[in-house]
């Protein structure tokens, strides 16, 4: 038996992959799927539709409002109300940008390919989160705007972006909406491997409490619920009024978000370096 | 070259592979031979860093794969070929495994090429055929052209002229001086596609040699001899250190001793011989009488007959160094 060294030849163009590469690969992961376009589009026009559906109802029916319920009408918090959807569909997306790694096994190929795990994570962090901020960016003006225009056709009241409120509520959904909505569930998709459980996980944590918290008694809502990453955000947002026992002002509202993103990615890093893939 | 030392993964309570050591030598193509669950996939998960060993150590060319500055260009692997995401091209599916590995985009088509893939590198992978998963992952293993290769199972699904192509290619690879480690549990494949073969058996190594020789070892080899006088020949043939059983009316099967020393001693007797002739028996035979325990162990969940494996692995074995 003859045994030759084996020397690698260098393919021509190769070089070291770096964090660039890593970036690169899961872009081109994200996009060339047309689920990931089609969570994409419904999110938008779902959330921009729904808001101007819901607007066009209550111009119809506006006159047969009583004098009170039109005297308390709030233009701003009633120009969002398709958002939901877009935020489900923002949870969908920051989990399958996962979970379709583990289903289909190419997290294998993945690790394969950049040993580095947590390169991974970091770059599909990075990925998800602005791709949940432009998201963000473009639904929550757009609703409010269709809405306004609805509003304003029926000769109800309005409001315009100089407006007290307009833009904080408009820029605390755009960054800690678009990414809370999109980084935590892709935390969790790393977390529990499985789109099905990920998903429930995630609009168990954002929207449960919501339901629950006029059912819990005070001391929950001031020491748990407000410290949970949508009640934080909507304290931030403008949406919790300032005397509520679920307000938190400002830094703590921001502090809360980030260490909520912070948390959930790092026990996804701790247990993506530790776990067989 | 891939080597391990003390390699052992335990899954809970299974254990999947038990103190593996070895060495993977380049120029060569090594078959990786066991039985279902034998612990051919665990062993190469853990050799690409994929799955931590238990205990033990493996590396690739000196170091852990996860300590390689450009992985993919170093070692190329296949170890499941329908781990691709249905949704996505062939093209695609290759060009983010590029993008990630710092390999230049034009390798892509050049691949898609070699495996024959580039009429269809636009259409979704979910539509393709077995036998194209397969070609695919044998793509990825060689986009980044390394000269270390690792395949599980790599026939799986192909055809014919499929298997010969992938046959060759591994001849071509280990006579340009690269590691080709393959997986099997088709021992008739290997035969043909191997050098040299580790033999696994409920995670534990049961062989390490030349095919070969694993072959001329096994009880199932024999030289045929027919003679006139067969029975003054079998007590000739036990005094030169053979085994001999007696078949059919004049014939005779003889292990221990090799056709030329048979052929001298009847002539030096005076014996006409009317047939001498080796049976070789196939690396399918000498697998099965290899790993008989391991699979037993498996089809009737008894305990363990470890001593019967080690027995056998050492017998193979100093008969090797003998
Ligand atoms: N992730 C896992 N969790 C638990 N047990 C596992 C895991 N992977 C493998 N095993 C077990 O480890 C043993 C070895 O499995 P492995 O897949 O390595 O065998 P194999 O030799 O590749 O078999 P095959 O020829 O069927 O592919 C089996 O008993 C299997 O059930
Ligand atoms: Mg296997």
């Amino acid at each position: 038996m003859t045994v030759t060294s084996a020397q690698s030849r260098p393919l021509g163009g190769a070089r070291q992959p770096g964090f660039g590469s890593v970036l690169a690969s899961e872009w081109t992961k994200l996009r060339s799927v047309r689920s990931t376009w089609i969570i994409i589009v419904l999110t938008i026009t779902l959330s921009i539709g729904f808001s101007a559906l819901i607007a066009l109802v209550q111009g119809v029916t506006f006159d047969d409002w009583g004098p009170q319920e039109q005297a308390v009408f709030d233009p701003l918090i009633n120009s969002t109300s398709g958002l939901l959807f877009g935020l489900i569909l923002l949870i969908v997306l920051g989990v399958i940008s996962v979970t379709s790694e583990y289903s289909s096994g190419t997290i294998r190929t993945t690790f394969i390919a950049t040993p580095k795990r947590l390169r991974v994570l970091a770059a599909k962090t990075l990925i998800v989160g602005l791709l949940g901020i432009i998201i963000a960016a473009i639904i929550m003006p757009a609703m409010i705007f269709v809405s306004q225009m609805i509003f304003g056709a029926y000769g109800m009241e309005t409001v315009s972006a100089g407006d007290e409120g307009v833009m904080r509520l408009i820029l605390s959904f755009i960054f800690a909406g678009g990414l809370i909505y999109t980084l935590i569930p892709l935390a969790i998709g790393f977390i529990l491997r499985g789109a099905a459980s990920a998903i429930t996980l995630s609009i168990g944590l954002f929207f449960l409490p919501w339901m629950l918290a006029p059912l819990l008694p005070n001391w929950v809502q001031e020491n748990i619920i407000r410290f949970l990453p949508d009640l934080a955000m909507d304290s931030l947002g403008g949406i919790i009024a300032a005397d509520s026992a679920m307000y938190l002002s400002q830094t703590p509202a921001i502090v809360t978000i980030l260490a909520w993103l912070v948390g959930s990615v790092a026990v996804a890093a701790f247990l993506l370096k530790r776990r067989d893939a | 070259m891939i080597k391990t030392q003390g390699l052992t993964k335990k899954y809970g309570s299974t254990l999947a592979v038990d103190q593996l050591t070895f060495e993977v030598q380049p120029g060569i193509v090594t078959g990786f031979l066991g039985p279902n669950g034998a612990g051919k996939s665990t062993t190469m998960r853990m050799v690409l860093g994929l799955d931590n060993p238990t205990e033990g150590t493996v590396t690739v060319n000196g170091k852990s794969y996860r300590d390689l500055a450009a992985p993919m260009q170093e070692v190329g692997a296949l170890l499941e070929a329908s781990a691709v995401h249905g949704g996505r091209s062939a093209w695609y599916h290759l060009l983010w495994q590029a993008q990630a590995a710092g390999i230049p985009k034009h390798r892509v088509d050049d691949v898609l090429e070699m495996l024959g893939l580039s009429e269809v590198a636009g259409k979704k992978v979910g539509g393709f055929s077995l036998g194209m998963h397969q070609r695919l992952g044998i793509a990825s293993a060689l986009l980044g052209d390394p000269p270390v290769l690792l395949f599980d199972e790599p026939v799986n699904g192909l055809d014919p002229e499929g298997i010969r192509w992938v046959r060759a290619l591994f001849k071509r690879f280990a006579d340009e001086g690269r590691t080709i480690f393959v997986s099997s549990h088709l021992m008739s494949e290997m035969e043909q596609t191997a050098d040299h073969v580790l033999v696994i058996g409920r995670g534990k190594l049961i062989a390490d040699m030349p095919v070969a020789e694993i072959t001329q070892r096994s009880a199932q080899s024999h030289v045929k001899v027919l003679s006139p006088a067969a029975d003054q020949l079998a007590p000739l043939l036990v005094a030169a250190g053979a085994d001999v059983s007696t078949g059919a009316r004049n014939e005779l099967m003889v292990t221990g001793i090799d056709a030329t020393v048979i052929g001298e001693t009847a002539a030096s007797n005076g014996i006409v011989l009317h047939e001498l002739s080796p049976r070789r028996a196939s690396l399918e035979a000498a697998f099965m009488e290899l790993t008989q325990d391991a699979v037993e162990y498996r089809a009737d969940g008894n305990a363990p007959n470890l001593t019967d494996i080690q027995e056998t692995a050492r017998e193979l074995t100093s008969e090797r160094s003998a």
